[in-house]
């Protein structure tokens, strides 16, 4: 009786407190501060109709873009944590969010994250990345494969060929057939890091996703000095030896009209060179999109995402608007939006993509994910920073774009600088 | 006589007042900005210097360990090749800057017609960004679209000009870009140092027989050497801290063929989120700077005291 009584004391007690603070917090109106570099192009588009949906939703929507490189937004986010003052939300992406969540606390989503069952539909590994500790502190927004495959049509009929190469053999054949049918360089490249490191993981990747995964994504000392790596250098130097050496350190996009009059033939390129080639006025039917060659003919995904983190904050009010955009960026409707301004695939495996609105490309780019995921081939991108911390990642492209650019190194020589650069790096 | 000398402190005190109100906007205009920029260099300088001797990796945070940043950087073929390409670019762009530039010079200084519209053409490269000169010369020495193509397309079809992408050569585009842009500004400074030799001087050669060769040789650029050294020194500390020119024209390739020190501590500072590595490689930069400009200052030093002396 007497415990009974103290009991309900207490419980009016709290009730009595909370009552007030629950009016309040659902009186709230939701407030998001966002930084990304995303402020132009189609970039710029999909995160402003993000914004748009935020503000229908009843919340005040405060996107900062840093234009520029990543490295630049990620100043101000460094200039922000330091100041005490983080943003409520930034873009983030790969093991950097493991690295980033280190130096400030950030919010745990785990209950908001099983409320919408979202773990089910996220490739693993990208799962992972999300939630360093085990526990969700970041959503991914979309997703881009960095070894796609784009043929160029017209060179295409000047090699007399019609079959979309699958395996590395194939491709190399391909490759030869347009050399001798007239095409100036089978391959079409630019000649900046990422993209000198990007022939590299399609390479291995292709030649073997489990090689690929301990060595690169593992570091594994055995794997990394392993006749699979040594393959994939021997085979980089082929597609070098296929390139525009007068390239210098252009961006691969000043090429593309080469590529689409048939000077140049086949392109490595992540997806969103589907988005370039279409905003520089080309048509569809310039080219042909495809998975990066695949020696067991399963579709490899190497995998690059954007996405985003969220930093702790006490006020209610951000509080209840990373509540609501968590709840936006899960959401298939809103994924389906982005991804068809941007050109990327949803990060959902379960988004249908036969709906008007998406392209051919990006249809194979889902399909592709799907498969890659179930036959356990999806891994992800180093040179888009994905696999390693950027210090790390940048001391491995050292390696890849010497090699690149370098014919005099041999394949074995690759192999000894990648193990050392990662020696020296750890 | 006994209320004169008070009343005649009083009204040179306010004499004073007066002065001191109104040398204040002098004061305000020299040493606020001075303190300020001197204060900011200082504490920058310190703090970086601190930071090359902690841990930190993506945020500067606090401990010690000791050298280890310094010797892990200078052990990185990042840096070696740097500073490698620092000896390469430093030398031969100060050389020929400064040859190119004293030639210009010396060709401008004939009385000729036109010499200001000359003179504002050679030293209109100044006025150009770094970014825009190497990206010009970017499209002008690619072998598939610049200067080799032209000549190819011209006939001589064996000619060769692709140091672009050859990566022993790559740093010599940069020293050529770098010299286009600099050497006005050498011609600059000579020029005006030649039209300050002493007539006489000048007249007393001609009376003893002397040629425009001989004259150049023995009587003018004697007389240069000091203008030589400025040139000289500044040249250098725009070499050690070269950055825009080398991003914009070869983006420290082919490879890393062209990285110089100011590309790797960006790089490692806030590509690689290795703070305290970038840190110590912005130490080494500053050592560098060091010494070119202390021996230059301890060189205008006596320079002073000698003609004190004198």
């Amino acid at each position: 009786m007497h415990r009974i009584s103290r009991r309900a004391m207490l419980a009016g007690t709290a009730g009595l407190i909370a009552a007030p603070r629950l009016a309040r917090a659902q009186a709230v109106k939701p407030r998001l501060t966002v930084i990304s570099q995303w402020s132009a192009g189609s970039d710029g588009a999909a995160i402003t109709a993000l914004g748009k949906k935020f503000e229908e939703k009843g919340g005040t929507w405060q996107h900062s873009p840093v234009p520029g490189f990543t490295t630049e937004m990620m100043n101000k986010l460094r200039a922000q944590i330091m100041a005490g003052d983080p943003p409520a939300c930034s873009q983030l992406k790969g093991p950097e969010i493991a690295a980033w969540s280190k130096i400030a606390a950030t919010v745990n989503l785990d209950a908001l994250v099983a409320a919408a069952g979202y773990e089910k539909v996220v490739a693993p590994d990208l799962a992972k990345l999300h939630k360093p500790g085990g526990k969700w502190i970041s959503l991914p927004l979309q997703i881009y494969s960095t070894n796609m495959l784009f043929l160029s049509k017209r060179a295409m009929d000047k090699a007399k060929a019609d079959k979309i190469p699958v395996t590395w053999d194939d491709f190399n054949a391909l490759a030869e057939k347009m050399k001798a049918g007239g095409v100036a360089y089978p391959i079409a490249n630019g000649g900046t890091r990422p993209d000198d490191g990007q022939k590299f993981e399609a390479a291995l990747a292709g030649l073997s996703p489990a090689a690929y995964r301990t060595a690169i994504m593992n570091l594994d000392d055995k794997a990394l000095k392993g006749p699979e790596v040594k393959a994939a250098f021997a085979q980089v130097r082929r597609i070098a030896d296929w390139m525009d050496p007068n390239t210098a350190a252009q961006h691969y996009s000043t090429n593309l009209q080469r590529f689409v009059a048939g000077d140049m033939g086949m392109m490595i390129q992540g997806g969103w060179a589907q988005g370039v080639l279409l905003n520089a006025g080309f048509k569809l039917d310039d080219f042909i999109i495809a998975p990066g060659p695949s020696d067991n003919s399963k579709p490899v995904f190497l995998l690059n995402a954007d996405a985003f983190i969220f930093w702790q904050r006490k006020e209610p009010d951000l509080q209840a608007g990373q509540t609501l955009m968590a709840q936006l960026v899960m959401d298939p409707a809103i994924q389906t939006m982005y991804s068809q301004i941007t050109g990327s695939i949803p990060v959902r495996t379960d988004v249908d993509l036969s709906a008007a609105g998406w392209s051919d490309g990006q249809r194979r780019t889902a399909a592709a994910l799907k498969e890659a995921v179930a036959a356990n081939q999806a891994v992800l991108s180093l040179a888009h920073n994905m696999a390693q911390e950027n210090g790390m990642t940048a001391a491995m492209i050292d390696v890849l774009t010497e090699y690149v650019k370098n014919k005099a190194i041999t394949p074995e020589q690759g192999v000894s600088r990648l193990s050392n650069a990662v020696e020296g790096a750890r | 006589m006994t209320e004169a000398v008070p009343a005649a402190a009083r009204t040179g005190q306010r004499r004073a007042a007066v002065n001191g109100l109104r040398r204040l906007p002098e004061f305000l205009t020299i040493w606020v900005p001075l303190l300020l920029s001197a204060g900011h260099l200082i504490a920058f300088a310190l703090w970086t210097l601190w930071i090359s001797f902690t841990p930190s990796t993506l945020v500067p945070v606090s401990g010690w360990v000791g050298l280890r940043n310094y010797t892990a950087m200078m052990a990185t073929r990042n840096w070696q090749i740097a500073f490698d390409n620092l000896l390469v670019f430093g030398s031969g762009f100060v050389l020929l800057s400064v040859l190119t530039g004293l030639a210009l010079a010396i060709l401008l200084d004939q009385r000729i017609r036109g010499e200001n519209v000359l003179r504002s053409i050679f030293l209109y490269p100044l006025a150009v960004s770094f970014v825009v000169t190497g990206t010009v010369w970017s499209w002008l020495l690619n072998p598939g679209i610049g200067i080799q193509k032209l000549v190819n397309d011209l006939g001589w079809t064996s000619f060769r000009f692709d140091w672009l992408i050859d990566r022993d050569m790559a740093i010599w585009t940069i020293v050529i870009a770098a010299v286009w842009q600099s050497s006005g500004f050498a011609m600059a400074l000579f020029l005006a140092g030649l039209r300050s030799v002493d007539g006489d001087l000048i007249k007393a050669a001609q009376i003893d027989g002397a040629g425009p060769v001989r004259m150049y040789r023995r009587v003018i650029l004697p007389t240069l050497w000091p203008i030589t050294v400025t040139v000289v020194v500044i040249q250098l500390q725009f070499a050690i801290t070269t950055f825009d020119l080398v991003r914009a024209l070869t983006g420290g390739g082919p490879g890393t063929a062209t990285q110089l020190p100011a590309l790797v501590v960006y790089d490692f500072m806030f590509q690689r989120g290795l703070l305290a590595r970038g840190a110590a490689a912005a130490v080494l930069m500053l050592l560098i700077l060091l010494a070119v400009l202390l021996p230059y200052a301890a060189w205008q030093y006596l320079q002073r005291r000698q003609s004190a002396h004198a």
